[in-house]
């Protein structure tokens, strides 16, 4: 029975998602390592020019671009790449 | 043993904050055209223009009690401590221990300030008005030292500290070998405080330390050679732990002309080769050297941009800036033609 269910393709399913929840969680991790230095030094910088604040937001918003990345690799992996179909 | 020094992660990240910061602070500084327009204004214009600029407040509450050259000197000193401290207060950690390492050279300058000061006889509140409080020193303490009588009563009240040896140099008539124990006192604290730490922030600190001393003996060399000082003398009064210290040991005592043929090569021979000739003053070519270690602590600070060196960089600029102003009130005030000021700023 359980055997059945292995050839079923159950383990790679759920393989694929820890695939997906892995490109999402590294991606996420990856930006919070980026963003924590762009982040700290926006905030340097608008604690002495505060019309800074718009420029400096947009600086700390590039990260995040990598968790778009991975929740597109995710997404794929969940719902548009079907190999046992 | 050679010590494998290996950068840690994350490290860098400490500086984010405080190199932003200094990156905008560095904005707010007198830009080098602002000097040319400067000497073409009196005192008055000057002081206006200050009052546009972070030397704002200062000047508005000294102004009841001061004017002309004197309000802007003692405004612009009290910026510097404030604008030091700051840099002390926002900072943390390393950056924070870096920063303070450095700044014990205006723990120096008190001293110094202090021990001149009571040694001419001045008053109390005249060499407070000299004083900046941005080392390790407070304010309250050098306000102690200053309310002393005497140079021995200075000197004594650093009784069981690092200071206590240099200070007992003074032999009751000169200053000037306590003043030189002073400087190589600091830098030897410093080789020794950084040194002892293995970091790389430390590392890139000596390595601008080390330039500094270096450029710090060659104007000694620009003087004393030039006067024609002993060579024994001379090697005194140069202060150890540069990175030339060896090849500006063997150039002192020689003659000025050999001298300046021994420089020909070195890195800051671009910015004195138009200005060494013999007939030239020292002060000119000490401002072009302090242009050169400016240019040269932004330029490495490019290399390295999360470290203490863009800090570093704003340090010695913000201090480059009201030396310049100060240089330029005090021409102006001694009634100096527009081109001798000209010759002593640095830009």
């Amino acid at each position: 029975m359980v055997v059945e269910t292995i050839t079923d393709g159950g383990v790679l399913y759920g393989l694929l998602a820890v695939g997906a929840g892995l490109a999402t969680g590294l991606a996420g991790i990856g930006a919070g390592v980026g963003e924590q230095g762009i982040g700290a030094a926006v905030v340097g910088v608008v604690a002495e020019e505060p019309g800074f604040l718009g420029k400096g937001l947009f600086l700390m918003l590039l990260p995040e671009t990598l968790i778009i990345f991975g929740l597109a690799v995710s997404l794929i992996l969940m719902f548009a790449w079907t190999p046992f179909a | 043993m050679p010590v494998l020094r290996l950068p840690k992660f994350g490290k860098p990240v400490k500086y984010a904050y405080i190199t932003g910061r200094v990156r905008a602070m560095k904005t707010k500084l007198i830009p080098h055209e602002m000097y040319q327009r400067m000497l073409g204004m009196d005192i008055p214009e000057i002081t206006r223009y200050l009052e546009e600029t972070q030397y704002k407040e200062e000047i508005d509450l000294m102004a009841k009690d001061h004017s002309g050259a004197e309000l802007v000197e003692y405004a612009t000193f009290a910026n510097l401590a404030k604008t030091y401290r700051k840099l002390l207060e926002v900072s943390i950690d390393e950056p924070q221990f870096l920063i303070l390492e450095y700044l014990r050279r205006w723990d120096i300058w008190n001293i110094k300030t202090i021990l001149r000061g009571k040694f001419y006889g001045a008053s109390e509140e005249e060499i407070m008005k000299y004083l900046v409080p941005a080392g390790e020193l407070d304010p309250e303490f050098l306000e102690g030292l200053a309310k002393k009588e005497r140079v021995e009563e200075v000197i004594s009240a650093f009784d069981g500290t690092d200071y206590y040896e240099a200070l007992a140099h003074y032999d009751g008539q000169m200053l000037s070998s306590v003043e030189n124990a002073l400087d190589k006192l600091y830098y030897f604290r410093m080789e020794r405080a950084v040194g002892g730490t293995l970091s790389v922030g430390g590392g890139l600190l000596l390595k601008y330390v080390r330039k500094e001393i270096d450029v710090k003996n060659l104007v000694t060399l620009f003087r004393m050679n030039k006067a024609g000082i002993e060579a024994s003398v001379i090697q005194d009064n140069l202060i150890p732990g540069g990175k030339l210290h060896e090849e500006l040991s063997r150039m002192a005592g020689q003659s000025y002309n050999e001298f300046v043929r021994g420089l020909e090569g070195y890195p800051f021979w671009s910015a004195i080769s138009d200005v060494v000739g013999e007939g030239g003053g020292v002060s000119r070519i000490e401002a072009r050297l302090r242009a050169y270690l400016v240019r040269y602590a932004w330029a490495i600070s490019n290399y390295h941009p999360l470290s203490i060196l863009p800090v570093l960089g704003y340090i010695v600029s913000k201090d480059t800036e009201v030396s310049n102003i100060r240089k330029i009130v005090r021409g102006k005030e001694a009634g100096l033609p527009a081109e001798v000021i000209e010759e002593q700023v640095v830009a």
